[in-house]
């Protein structure tokens, strides 16, 4: 049996390696699936009744032995509701026709069926030129387009006029060669990093909530890098190392071991509710009661945040600067340097990177984290974006999205979890990229730190 | 060549440019101003937890420890399950890393399974809540007998690879185990998704779920403690590993030869030598993923269905205090009775893993100075 | 040239008399961390001259080097007794400006230690400390630095490359070279050959005799040929305390005290 004992070992590699793997794979093709024009179907029932949607799954039927196939239909504004459990045996007919056509549109989500006509003012278009006349007309942003009307039929029969100007993009997967499927596919890519949620977060992007992200960590790291680097040289380069200093340390490193959620509690404690409202009933009465600084915001989650991140970026910090050797503080020193020409002529630039690295490291610790943001100031939909062209321009006050929180917004407190699902994925996938990439950027510059230092002493 | 003019020497004890000067000590007292501002904000944590639960003392009434006892109750049971499943997983990967694997492997495994740690929490509580959990429930036949198929497929891959030639032996050499055990064991989940159904229904007559409900008069509860300990297991997983592998790296290699040498295998040589020797690092790096999985929030929040439950059950859900503050701390007014549990609920969690981290943390500078004596790394 | 040096009480002991020398060290004592390293120290480094300090490994040489340099300031555990005072000054008076100590007394240490900047930068960097100078006057400086440390041909065409590439015994000669651009009155030199290769070392020590028409020498080896070879006069340390101090030739060829003989003929590590 011992020689077997090894052997779970190794299994707990390889089983880890497999989790790991297993949940990227998942990410990356439902995140990056979503985007590909999926192939729309028209089945007829064998009770004649003919669907049109796209197939999503199959799963074993509930009370009897066969299957059954989700179809997702859309068409909210008509049928009240977008999916469809068909099962497979009572499927006659299905077919792909090419003019099935797909729209996204804003209050009721996707249509999916047929466009008859297109009309313009006087012009009535129909077939191949009003499809013809649609694609022209949504090359233009929704202020330009003309007071046009689609007259769309769905699968069912059923008429509807639909305004061009809540029509964001259509397609007709079914007729698409591979090359405007992939061109269709990076359209989408971009259109959700760089447009706003809509229909109830199940379609549109997530780019508020990547700049609400992205100004929130750099917000904390104006904020957490002076302290915490000001904190680390004096750990390593000024304080006596003694018992005191020892247990200083011990105690910087421990915090990072701290739940987040207490540093969230502190942040509303004393940030939102003792700061915040000091500041409100000074400053801002006249607004009372609705709080300025009074409630979670930008600069409230920012400064809990990189409280947080501080123990990162002072222990990275201190690292760096221990690996420096001692003859390059007492050849500086031997100069006749004072401390601070010790410092920052020697020292700080050789510890650069490594401060580069604390950097990163707690950018990526921030990035993904959200459990405190759901005390002191993320919005599930902000009304307006903390930067904008109004005077002082960045409002440090408002509430922001973010990245991780709209995740689990989406995730858990949306209208129709099945069809923000997609989405969700692809938020998840962009945030694991995010983090991903810029813990192995902190990974390379240190494994990069560490040659250079080796082979030069 | 001349010597350029020397400079003019004054006494030493003024200096040539006492801008300098000033300015040094202004730079030094700046950074320790710094460096105590820091320090101050970091107490400020602890004071302001440790007054805000004070001021509940002075708020009658015992309704803390009933409204706290589930939330800890359900707190335990989600790091419990969570242990359950990474301590196996992490310590094994750390004793197969440390010990079998080749360094050139080690230098890329290791940091690929450090990268597990940086998922965000939210990305794992989606998956456990929302993919993971409503397929165990629909197969929680298959999930059962995985997590007592993988491990003795994984013994059975070890009695076929004693058994096989030789050449075959070299070519899939142990060292290089934890990566070609991975087809291995996406084959072995093959089979046992292929064949569960079929012995399910000649064992049970179906649906594994519904006969527990109906024989034994289990609640399945979709989010529930195995789920959880699924999720929060994998995150944990990669803090206890990291430590481990670095406690039982740092031990002297001489040690483990010197055993060797003597006649032990090398797994004896690990039980005898190697595991006293990192002993204190593990407990560390098992103290520290306790703490992680006692505070993880997001994790619980999304995959545990969040009921406040005094339930053993595995299959039930459970709410656990960092879930709790983060869902009822943005509703509860400012000094009300709430409002005061919950900022002691938090200062609880705070103490607990401040302990925890600080115990673990001595531990492991004494293992260090202790290895370093040795004649490791240290 | 100096008069033959005054010979003090004890006969293996020569003091020299203020005028002759430059630095005079006076019962000194440093203690580390509760531990003797120096005990009651008395000696006198003459102007001018390579005076070395030799003894087995732990005798407090290098101790003595560094306190000359106040370099104990950075660990907060040292403690002193007695005096060490630069021409009559007491560099561990209380309103000593260390910095300005320093740049009199330049320092080189056992690993050549450039700082990861180009070789230009690293000779200047003494000097960017210092007041405002020309960019020209600077480059000469640099030159003659470079020069004096027999560097100048080696690196002249490539002064704004770093300071890494060069080999150990051009890193050596390029921290003299930084060290002399500050213009120091004493130059200490902590074995600074010892992790140099045998023609290095020969470049060092030839560096280490031309340059005691500028300044005053003072360097601490284990080696004893180096110190026979370079030095003029030679200080024998042991366990912290001086216990012969005298001319070069004296002390190797015929020295007063048997411990000192048997050190030098290996008898005693």
């Amino acid at each position: 049996m011992s020689r077997l004992w090894p052997w779970l070992c190794a299994a707990s590699v390889a089983l880890s390696l497999l989790m790991l793997a297993a949940l990227l794979t998942l990410l990356l093709t439902r995140g990056l699936g979503h985007f590909w024009p999926a192939t729309l179907e028209s089945v007829t029932l064998d009770s004649g009744e003919i669907i049109a949607g796209e197939a999503v799954r199959e799963a074993p039927l509930p009370h009897r032995d066969g299957e059954e196939r989700l179809y997702f239909t859309g068409n909210r504004d008509l049928d009240s509701h977008r999916w469809r459990w068909v099962a497979i045996d009572r499927i006659a007919e299905r077919s792909t026709p090419r003019a099935l056509v797909r729209l996204e549109r804003s209050p009721w989500g996707d249509f999916i069926g047929y466009l008859s006509a297109f009309e313009s003012g006087s012009d009535h278009l129909e077939g191949d030129a009003a499809w013809h006349a649609l694609t022209t007309a949504l090359a233009h942003t929704t202020f330009e387009r003309s007071n046009a009307t689609l007259v769309l039929q769905s699968a069912t029969g059923e008429t509807l006029r639909q305004p061009l100007n809540e029509i964001y993009r259509a397609h007709r997967p079914n007729a698409m060669a591979w090359w405007e499927k992939i061109r269709y596919w990076f359209q989408g890519v971009w259109q959700f990093l760089s447009e706003g949620p809509r229909a109830a977060n199940t379609g549109g992007g997530v780019w508020p909530a990547i700049f609400g992200t992205v100004l929130m960590v750099m917000v904390m790291s104006v904020i957490v890098m002076p302290f915490g680097v000001l904190a680390a040289i004096y750990l390593n380069e000024i304080a006596h190392q003694g018992r005191l200093t020892r247990l200083v340390r011990i105690g910087v490193r421990n915090l990072a071991g701290v739940p987040s959620i207490v540093y969230g509690v502190f942040g509303l404690g004393v940030f939102v509710y003792g700061i915040g409202s000091s500041l409100d009933a000074w400053f801002f009465s006249d607004s009372l009661p609705s709080p300025t600084f009074g409630t979670g915001g930008l600069l409230w989650a920012s400064l809990t945040l990189a409280l947080l991140t501080l123990p990162v970026v002072i222990v990275a910090t201190e690292e760096g600067l221990a690996r420096i050797p001692d003859a390059q503080r007492e050849g500086a020193v031997a100069l006749g340097a004072t401390r601070l020409e010790m410092l920052t002529r020697v020292v700080l630039p050789m510890a650069a990177p490594a401060m580069l690295t604390a950097m990163i490291l707690a950018v990526a610790r921030a990035a993904g984290e959200v459990a405190p943001l759901m005390l002191v100031g993320v919005a599930k939909l902000a009304p307006q974006m903390p930067v904008d062209g109004e005077f002082p321009y960045l409002h440090v006050e408002r509430k922001f999205m973010h990245l991780g929180y709209h995740l689990f917004d989406t995730a858990y407190h949306g209208e129709d979890m099945q069809a923000a699902l997609p989405l969700v994925y692809a938020t998840a996938l962009l945030l694991v990229v995010i983090v991903l990439v810029l813990n192995l950027t902190a990974i390379l510059l240190r494994h990069y730190l560490r040659h250079q230092r080796g082979q030069s002493c | 060549m001349t010597p350029p003019s020397r400079p003019t020497h004054s006494a030493l004890t003024r200096s040539t440019d006492p801008r300098r000067q000033r300015l040094d000590r202004l730079a030094t007292a700046s950074i320790t101003v710094g460096a105590f501002a820091v320090l101050a904000a970091i107490l400020a944590i602890g004071i302001f937890l440790l007054w805000e639960s004070f001021l509940l003392l002075s708020m009658a009434g015992t309704f803390t420890l009933d409204t706290l006892s589930p939330l800890a109750w359900g707190t335990l049971k989600a790091a419990l399950a969570a242990m359950l499943l990474a301590l196996p997983i992490a310590l094994g990967a750390a004793i197969y890393t440390a010990l079998y694997m080749p360094l050139r492997l080690r230098s890329r495994v290791k940091p690929a399974l450090e990268m597990m740690e940086a998922i965000p929490g939210v990305v794992v509580g989606f998956i456990a809540g929302l993919v993971l959990a409503p397929w165990v429930e629909r197969h929680l036949a298959i999930t059962l007998v995985l997590l007592v198929w993988l491990p003795l497929s994984t013994l059975l891959a070890g009695v076929l690879w004693h058994r096989a030639r030789q050449s075959l032996r070299k070519r899939l050499p142990f060292s290089w185990a934890g990566l070609w055990l991975i087809p291995w064991l996406i084959a072995m989940t093959f089979i046992a998704l292929w064949a569960t159904p079929g012995v399910e229904q000649a064992l049970i007559g179906g649906d594994l779920r519904q006969w527990l409900d109906q024989q034994l008069g289990i609640n399945y509860a979709t989010r529930n403690a195995m789920i959880v300990g699924m999720a929060m297991g994998f995150a944990v997983i990669p803090s206890i590993y990291a430590l481990a592998e670095d406690a039982l790296a740092d031990v002297p290699p001489s040690l483990l030869e010197g055993a060797q040498a003597l006649g032990a295998t090398r797994w004896q040589a690990l039980w005898k030598v190697a595991l006293p020797a990192a002993g204190p690092g593990i407990f560390s790096a098992v103290m520290i993923g306790a703490g992680r999985a006692v505070g993880e929030t997001m994790i619980v929040l999304m995959a545990s269905g969040n009921t406040a439950l005094f339930s053993a059950s595995p299959f039930e859900g459970m709410r656990s205090i960092a879930a709790a503050i983060a869902i009822e701390l943005p509703e509860a007014a400012p000094g009300s009775s709430t409002y005061h549990v919950l900022i002691f609920a938090a200062l609880v969690l705070f103490l607990f893993t401040f302990l925890v981290n600080t115990l673990a943390e001595v531990v492991r500078l004494r293992l260090r100075t202790r290895l370093s004596d040795m004649g490791g790394r240290g | 040239m100096l008069a033959s040096p005054h010979v003090s009480n004890a006969a293996y002991l020569t003091h020299f008399s203020a005028e002759q020398s430059c630095l005079n060290i006076e019962r000194f004592s440093l203690a580390y961390a509760g531990k003797i390293a120096l005990r009651e120290l008395t000696l006198s480094v003459p102007r001018h001259r390579v005076t070395a300090f030799i003894g087995p490994s732990g005798c407090g040489k290098s101790t003595l080097l560094r306190a000359i340099n106040r370099l104990h300031d950075l660990n907060e555990n040292a403690t002193h007794s007695g005096r060490i005072t630069i021409e009559g000054e007491d560099i561990y008076a209380d309103n000593m400006q260390v910095s300005e100590l320093r740049r009199r007394i330049g320092m080189v240490f056992q690993t050549p230690n450039p700082f990861p900047m180009s070789i230009y930068e690293n000779v200047a960097f003494g000097l960017r400390l210092q007041k405002r100078m020309s960019k020209r006057k600077r480059d000469d400086i640099i030159e003659w630095a470079l020069t004096s440390a027999a560097l100048w041909d080696e690196v002249k065409d490539r002064l704004h490359k770093s300071a890494w590439q060069l080999s150990g015994g051009q890193q050596q000669r390029l921290v003299i070279a930084r060290t002399l651009a500050v213009q120091p009155d004493i130059l200490l030199l902590d074995e600074p050959a010892s992790a140099l290769d045998p023609i290095s070392t020969l470049k060092v020590e030839e560096l280490i005799r031309n340059l005691k028409s500028q300044l005053t020498l003072i360097l601490v080896t284990h080696n004893m040929q180096q110190a026979a070879r370079v030095s003029d006069y030679t200080a024998f340390l042991h366990g912290g305390e001086l216990i012969e101090y005298g001319p070069t030739d004296q002390v190797f060829t015929n020295p007063h005290l048997q411990r000192t003989e048997d050190y030098i003929t290996g008898r005693m590590t």
